[in-house]
């Protein structure tokens, strides 16, 4: 046991300074994708619609095209139609929103110009959190066990994994819904004490995703209100820390999904952030 | 491309004809290009003369199950039997597998509930008082995967413990069929989201074999650099939660840092920290430029030697080995009657490596890691040793990067239907796909390599203690989400 206490002491401190500072990702990583719609004619619309897999990018009724954040995968095959104009990929962590408006773009998009908005809810510091799978692939899982690792350690920040829902303040919510796991996930939601928060962590969370069989619902809200959406595939461990902060009022949501809305200023911290 | 051949058999003589070849049941499934009036029961094996593929036509609704003879068609007959409504005929156990009842999530005594088969028995099931069962999921305390184990004790000693999944079943085989190939390859990187490395290339393997496409050497090579760190960070990942359980709170952290850091190489590799959107039927969408095998090459020089010096100490707790060593034993018979694969196959003596016995994207020969003692020591050690033939394989196959392209056009499909096959950190990974026209898919069958290691999730508890149970169940690395589709 000495040599791992001296083991621990040799090694130099890795922890992120996130949300006070920045953590910038590498570029090139496909955190979500950002449309420009004045760019896109309408034979392009349809070929960039016919590419993605999820649906996230769709011809509307006028004929033009609109992204919905909220199914994105990130996969980038919209890059390579209509030569790279329309849609760019974004490697920002900070995706997190509280609403499923807030992560469209193109026609129908209402709240694109609203100011990024902060959850007005019960918390203010510390959260007891709860995980719940509901048919996730099994990687969102490890990036939420990563926030507990020396990089993120999400302790520092107050917030905490509780084995029973009755501990919890936020309900964490992963995958699709598959009907089986419909009554679990309800009755968790109902085990917990109020005031409580449920967020959708995972772009198969947030909308379903790439699923769209009778064997899923279709996204977390078609059965909870959901309060805090962390679209991404899987999203990246500060994507989960900005979505747990946002559930406890402690920084803003995400910019809309325009190009040249201009990043969010990171962790545009509400009150004290540490 | 995976060479086989293909025997047709009498229904009735299917259980008997893979007895005979005595092989390892890979697959069995109902074919999606049944003539009307029938199913095509379709079995592949591999034995000693590579790999067969049985062609069985089931007239009518029902067909002697093969179970009885061949013990590892077990979950895959209920899986017929639920999906395809034909019934083999005295299967010990004919209960619904993926199909959840009306009482979804609702826990079942042992009295009422039909997960206690006699003939998948670890040992005899305890009556008396005292005798209680421990629900343990859907919904599992921690961050864990949903599953449900049902746990059997008087207090300490597990009597019997048993498994229910497909609690995550996403319909991903018939989702592969709605898009074109080259969109279909993102299903099945989220089959199972750790391998999805793994899973587009057994994917993308059918699908080449489906139209004789070649891929590119660079591609090749590309593939196996993005495979084999996959495998690093699953054979990291599994030792983390070992850690974890064990209660040693610096190796944990720093074993994390370890899998942390293989996850920031992907992610500035390819920009996704699972390494999705790389691999594509006909080579890979993305190149390693020289500054790319540059942050590979210092990457890796550091972290292996930080990896073995956290190993050494690792290796020399006391407190580790004393969890892990003897606990939850698989039986050498086990292994091979119920077909597992990967590092529970190897772990308890079972030569067993895609990579070597199916060939695909060049993969130099290398010694497979092989274990006899069978506990969840011998399965780690497996892994352990993994962790350095990846090093290698990912040195080599960067020192031989030729130039060239990186990805030819999938050309159109001319056969009827193609095998796929890739070995992820669990283990084989198999994809059989039959072709709807030149460019769609008609059908497709997937099998992760937890769908066949689940099965033997309730042989390992044998004299076992509550205690024991997350070594044991994080031993064998198992993905519900991949057993599940």
């Amino acid at each position: 046991m000495i040599r791992w206490f001296l083991r621990g002491l040799s090694r130099s401190r890795v922890t992120t300074r996130y949300p006070r500072g920045e953590e910038p990702p590498p570029a090139g990583f496909r955190a979500r994708a950002l449309l420009d719609a004045e760019a896109v004619g309408p034979s392009d619309a349809a070929a960039l619609a016919a590419t993605c897999l999820p649906g996230a990018l769709t011809v509307t009724g006028t004929g033009s095209l609109r992204l919905d954040g909220s199914r994105c995968i990130g996969c980038g095959l919209c890059l390579d139609v209509a030569e790279g104009r329309a849609v760019t990929l974004d490697p920002g962590y900070e995706t997190a929103t509280r609403s499923r408006e807030r992560l469209l773009a193109g026609d129908g998009a209402r709240e694109a110009d609203v100011e990024a908005a902060t959850l007005t809810g019960p918390f203010r510091r510390s959260l007891h959190i709860r995980h719940v799978d509901t048919g996730s692939d099994g990687a969102v899982e490890q990036e939420i066990a990563a926030l507990l690792n020396p990089y993120y350690d999400m302790q520092r920040l107050g917030l905490f994994f509780t084995a029973t829902p009755r501990h919890a303040d936020v309900l964490l919510v992963t995958g699709p819904v598959t009907r089986p796991m419909e009554a679990p996930l309800r009755r968790t939601y109902e085990a917990m004490p109020e005031p409580r928060v449920v967020v959708a962590a995972g772009t198969d969370a947030c909308s379903g995703g790439i699923w769209t069989g009778p064997e899923v619902l279709g996204g977390v809200d078609r059965v909870l209100a959901v309060d805090v959406y962390i679209p991404g595939d899987p999203p990246s461990p500060i994507a989960l820390l900005h979505g747990l902060l946002l559930a406890a009022g402690r920084v803003r949501e995400a910019s809309a999904p325009i190009v040249g809305d201009g990043p969010m200023v990171p962790g545009a911290g509400i009150g004290d952030a540490a | 491309m995976i060479a086989s051949h293909e025997r047709a058999v009498a229904a009735g003589e299917l259980g008997a004809e893979l007895e005979r070849l005595g092989g390892r049941l890979m697959m069995l499934f109902v074919a999606g290009n049944s003539t009307p009036g029938s199913h095509d029961l379709r079995a592949i094996a591999r034995s000693d003369d590579g790999v067969i593929v049985l062609r069985a036509r089931v007239y009518g609704s029902a067909y002697p199950a093969v179970t009885p003879r061949v013990p590892a068609a077990h979950w895959f007959e209920r899986e017929i039997h639920d999906l395809v409504a034909i019934v083999p005929e005295d299967h010990p156990r004919l209960e619904p597998l993926v199909r959840h009842p009306a009482d979804q999530g609702e826990v079942r005594l042992p009295e009422e509930q039909e997960d206690m088969p006699l003939e998948h028995r670890g040992a005899e099931r305890l009556a008396g008082p005292g005798v209680f069962v421990i629900p343990y999921g859907p919904v599992r305390s921690g961050v864990l995967e949903t599953a449900q184990f049902l746990v059997q004790t008087g207090g300490e000693d597990v009597a019997y413990c048993a498994q229910r999944l497909f609690f995550k079943r996403r319909g991903a085989e018939r989702r592969i069929c709605e898009a074109p190939p080259e969109l279909a390859v993102l299903v099945a990187e989220r089959v199972c989201g750790t391998s999805s490395v793994a899973h587009a290339l057994a994917f993308s393997h059918a699908v080449e074999s489906l139209g004789a496409t070649e891929v590119p050497p660079r591609a090749q090579a590309i593939r196996r650099v993005l495979a084999e760190i996959e495998r690093l960070y699953n054979h990291v990942e599994v030792t983390v939660r070992e850690c974890e359980d064990a209660s040693l709170s610096v190796a944990q952290a720093q074993f994390a840092v370890l899998k942390e850091r293989l996850h920031r190489l992907a992610g500035s590799l390819v920009g996704n920290r699972y390494l999705r959107g790389a691999v594509v039927p006909g080579g890979t969408r993305i190149d390693l430029d020289t500054s790319a095998v540059d942050l590979i090459g210092a990457t890796l020089v550091d972290w292996e030697r930080e990896w073995r010096v956290v190993l050494s100490v690792l290796l020399r707790t006391d407190s580790f080995l004393d969890r892990l060593v003897s606990t939850g034993p698989l039986a050498q018979q086990d292994a091979r009657d119920f077909a597992c694969v990967g590092p529970v196959a190897r772990g308890s003596g079972i030569d067993v490596d895609t990579r070597r016995d199916l060939p695909y994207d060049g993969y130099p020969p290398f010694e497979v890691a092989s274990h006899s003692d069978g506990d969840a020591m011998a399965r780690m050690e497996v892994r352990f040793q993994e962790v350095d033939a990846s090093l290698e394989l990912i040195r080599e196959a960067i020192a031989s990067l030729a130039q060239g392209p990186i990805r030819t056009l999938p050309r159109p499909f001319t056969r009827d239907s193609g095998l796929g096959a890739s070995e992820s950190a669990r283990g084989e990974t198999l994809y059989w796909l039959e072709a709807g026209g030149e460019r769609t898919i008609s059908f497709c069958k997937l099998r992760a390599a937890s769908f066949v290691n689940f099965g033997v999730f309730n042989r390992v508890f044998d004299a076992q203690v509550l205690t024991d149970f997350s070594f044991i169940e994080h031993s064998l690395g198992l993905s519900p989400a991949g057993c599940d589709a």
